[in-house]
């Protein structure tokens, strides 16, 4: 697969998919980054009015037989439904006929956090009341966390490497990683990316509240997620799917496709910490960030801008501040950064893609997104993170940052493509 | 129609996912409605859960299922075990 010049093939991004609770489809979601306009809301797809955290981003329109037949969707989780919904909308915004390709040339990398955990808790729910010896047929095939991979390629009739990996918060980062690594190793051409999180439940809820992770801010929703705010008290759970369209420069450019953005390597490393907090002195972060460069041609001085894993936990956004300066070093105060986590919440095993996304129409449209609720500065985050408003800048070169728990840390770094 | 018919109908429809316009005695699971394996267990938990009542469970063994092909069969299976 190596050029002319014998060198790796680039790897851009030619179509994008959101189903995001700022909205589903390209247009929806680019509008709200722009206006800073805010997912999250009570909950409303169970009864929350018990619990600590009443508060969550939930994908409120999504309509499975939109995408998919109902016997399809039937035997689905929505994490999965979600993803097909996005890999479809990534694959219209390509423009890409994707059914006259060699469907062996086509791989899927669709990550996830928690799969199916609500199919277990649902059917768990079920053998309680109908007795266990009724269990579905479908249990096992639809709460596995492959699925939505697979899910994707059954739809699609992708025949191509089927990825579906696990890096906690980190998932969707890593998905890119590796779908970059399938294109530039000649295992696919093309490849759908992205990530895909439905596991709202009472219980996640509450486990997540009872660990201290989740802003209890609810009486005021829009305003519960707050990255780098001196008020910030946790990050709010939400759900849904990105799924990008990967493929090569020359690819897009001989079939004349728009180019949002190249993704031009990264890095992951762990922070051998702790299983929820990350390295409070942010190093792990920041060795990331630095994998993420030297896999590049890029000097630290080349990044305009950083999508942050910008939780809007008190823990990670100290960390990440940190992290970036010793990266950075002066050049941290001179770039932005900004967590749209402050608008979508934190979709766990699908916020990265979401930042990807966010990332390369950043680059494409030059214009950052928001950090929205930064009313209060706190003294140990005084970067620019694009407070509360959407604003035109150069954007050339991008960095996503994801960190799980289980201190897995992966950067994607992107950047323009020249026409 | 009966009820009886009717409520398999309507089970049978939902189950996997067709019109229930579609749905005759006549329609055999796999051929007619696109039934797979799969579907053809979560369709005889569906049919047990409907027709039993406490003082009279219904079980449809894996071997009955396995001969289960038309809607005609479950409803013959459902009248020779008074559950309609």
């Amino acid at each position: 697969m190596a050029d002319r010049n014998g060198a790796a093939p680039r790897v851009v991004i030619t179509g994008i998919g959101p189903v995001t609770p700022i909205g589903t489809g390209v247009t929806a979601f680019t509008e709200s980054l722009r206006d800073g306009r805010s997912g999250v809301a009570p909950i409303r797809s169970f009864d929350a009015s018990d619990l600590k955290v009443r508060i969550a981003a939930e994908v409120d329109d999504f309509d499975a037989e939109r995408y998919m037949s109902g016997k399809a969707a039937k035997r689905m989780a929505r994490f999965s439904q979600m993803a097909v919904a996005a890999a479809h909308l990534a694959v219209e915004d390509a423009g890409l006929d994707y059914k006259a390709l060699d469907p062996d040339c086509v791989g899927v990398v669709v990550n996830t956090g928690g799969g199916g955990v609500n199919t277990v808790l649902e059917e768990q729910e079920l053998a309680e009341r109908r007795g266990v010896q009724r269990a579905s047929a479908f249990f096992v095939p639809t709460m596995a966390p492959n699925m939505a991979a697979c899910q994707v390629s059954i739809e699609l009739g992708l025949q191509g490497p089927v990825v579906a990996s696990v890096a906690a918060c980190a998932s969707s980062i890593t998905a890119f990683i590796d779908a970059v690594h399938l294109i530039q190793h000649g295992e696919a051409e093309v490849v759908l990316t992205g990530g895909a999180e439905s596991s709202l439940s009472a219980l996640a809820v509450s486990a997540l509240a009872n660990m201290h992770a989740l802003s209890r801010r609810n009486d005021d929703p829009q305003g519960a997620s707050r990255p780098f705010d001196k008020d910030r008290d946790g990050f709010v759970m939400g759900e849904g799917s990105a799924v990008c369209v990967l493929e090569t420069l020359d690819a897009a450019r001989a079939r004349g496709a728009h180019v949002y953005a190249e993704v031009l390597g990264g890095g992951r490393c762990a922070d051998a910490y702790h299983i929820s907090a990350p390295e409070p002195d942010g190093s792990g972060a920041a060795r990331a960030m630095r994998r993420a460069l030297d896999s590049t041609n890029l000097k630290a001085g080349d990044v305009d801008y950083i999508c942050a894993h910008g939780t809007g936990t008190s823990l990670n956004d100290a960390a990440e501040t940190s992290a970036i300066k010793q990266v950075f070093g002066e050049h941290a105060y001179r770039l932005a950064v900004s967590s749209p986590k402050s608008l979508t919440g934190h979709l766990m095993g699908a916020a990265g893609a979401v930042s990807v996304t966010a990332t390369a129409l950043a680059i494409d449209r030059q214009l950052l997104p928001p950090t929205i609720n930064l009313d209060t500065p706190d003294p140990d985050c005084d970067l620019d993170y694009v407070s509360n408003q959407s604003r035109e800048a150069p954007v050339r070169v991008a960095l996503a940052n994801g960190f799980g728990f289980g201190g897995q840390n992966a950067v994607v770094a992107l950047a323009r493509v020249a026409d | 129609m009966s009820s009886t018919t009717e409520r398999l109908i309507a089970i049978v429809a939902e189950q996997l996912r067709v019109p229930s316009e579609k749905v005759t005695l006549q329609s055999h699971l796999l051929d007619d409605l696109g039934a797979d394996s799969l579907d053809v267990v979560d369709l005889s938990i569906a049919i047990e859960e409907e027709f039993a009542t406490d003082d009279h469970p219904i079980e449809i063994t894996e071997d009955v299922a396995a001969k289960m092909l038309t809607v005609q069969n479950i409803l013959t299976f459902l009248q020779e075990n008074g559950a309609a």
